[in-house]
């Protein structure tokens, strides 16, 4: 395979994926002025901040977008239908796709505005949060399958899938990915209280940048779950793409139906509900999968 | 092979690249000028306890995916690693937890 066609391939998914998440959230949420970066802004024409820094304004949506594309370069649609089958994938997933935060930071510090400077505050609080029990769901994915790229991931899920040995993992993973997204309900950087955050800040095509990949995040990461928990393409009758589509759409549906459901929490609660509950429950997991291998449960041959 | 699997990533990101320079070159007419506040200024961080455990957790990530890659064929010994391992982070925790380290600022 060349190099192009599964580049141009990649940013064709990641722009279709984005306009499939936002429409799917548009009609999940209505018009719910709390709807983290999923909030409905109207595109205004471009605005110059004057004080702003030249370089790291603009770099903020660049930086995010290219979280997405580069993310989604490793998640396979079916065995052959992924454009790079990385030794390192699911590894090299959460490094890139936490380029997200990168451009918050950028974008937010880079506007020179009390909001802005809010917003990047809040965003690597978010990250802080959520890195390290989302890595603690991601390992009992791994351990099972022995490998870390997302092919052999999926591979190994063939017999039983992994939301059904590891259910807490699956739990903790839901949970994270929430606030990996910025989605209800831990929309803090992108809360009404700060103005929306950078979406209202920003116009032009920086702002459809920040559309398309706020909304590539979420379509990302539920691509992700599916991969890791929900067994990818594997399924009978439909062919194996249809069902990885299928897959992802079930798991963005979980995701922003369920936050919908709670009340926004502040940063301050998410930091707590992330270190004194979900990364000892994560930890605790590690465990638990590890006696399940032990035990010969998930593995196959 | 290597360098041709990390092409792929190189192009991706090259497109990306491209396409925030067309989407720059087609929006750039008229812009508003927005005046607002300045926001650089020194603030207090509410989060430092979070921030400094946090590297901590983020090295200690590093070590458990090879671990988590190898850990079938290392069956029981490998448990056993990892147990001794999560319990001192478990102390960390919970020493950081007993100084009130997890509260806002």
């Amino acid at each position: 395979m060349g190099v192009i066609l599964p580049a141009v391939g990649v940013v064709i998914v990641m722009v279709l994926g984005a306009f499939a998440a936002h429409w799917l959230e548009r009609g999940l949420l209505g018009s719910r002025a709390e709807a983290g970066a999923a909030f409905p802004v109207r595109i205004r024409p471009d605005a110059v901040i004057e004080q702003a820094d030249r370089w790291m304004y603009p770099a903020g949506p660049v930086s995010a977008l290219f979280a997405i594309a580069a993310g989604l370069a490793v998640i396979p649609f079916s065995r052959e239908l992924v454009a790079v089958d990385l030794g390192i994938g699911v590894f090299y997933f959460i490094v890139v796709i936490d380029f997200t935060v990168l451009g918050l930071s950028m974008g937010g510090w880079g506007a020179n505005t009390p909001f802005g400077t809010e917003v990047y505050y809040r965003a690597v609080a978010q990250l802080v949060a959520y890195v390290i029990p989302l890595g603690l769901a991601y390992i009992g994915a791994i351990m099972m399958a022995g490998s870390l790229s997302t092919v052999r991931i999926v591979e190994a899920q063939s017999g039983i899938w992994f939301i059904v040995v590891q259910p807490i993992g699956f739990v903790l993973y839901v949970i994270t990915a929430q606030m990996q997204a910025f989605r209800a309900p831990f929309l803090e950087p992108f809360s009404s209280k700060i103005d929306y955050g950078v979406l209202r800040l920003y116009g032009g095509w920086k702002a459809w940048a920040w559309r398309v990949s706020l909304s590539g995040l979420l379509f990302a990461v539920s691509a992700m779950g599916a991969v890791l928990f929900l067994g990818g393409w594997h399924g009978p009758w439909l062919p194996g793409p249809v069902w990885m589509l299928i897959k992802t759409f079930a798991m963005m549906v979980l995701l922003v139906g369920l936050g919908a459901r709670f009340r926004p929490l502040t940063t301050d609660e998410m930091l707590q509900l992330s270190w004194k509950i979900l990364t000892p429950v994560g930890l605790a997991n590690v465990l638990i999968v590890g006696g399940l291998i032990l035990l010969g449960v998930g593995v196959k041959g | 092979m290597i360098l041709s699997h990390y092409a792929v990533v190189g192009m991706v990101t090259l497109m990306v690249f491209g396409v925030a320079c067309i989407g720059a070159a087609f929006f750039r007419i008229a812009p508003d000028r927005v005046d607002a506040p300045r926001g650089w200024m020194p603030y207090t961080i509410g989060f430092p306890i979070y921030a400094l455990i946090f590297i901590s957790f983020d090295m200690e990530m590093i070590f458990m995916y090879p671990w988590a890659v190898v850990f079938i064929k290392q069956g029981l010994k490998g448990f056993l690693d990892m147990l001794v391992f999560i319990c001192i982070l478990s102390a960390g925790i919970a020493y950081a937890w007993g100084m009130e380290g997890f509260k806002w600022e």
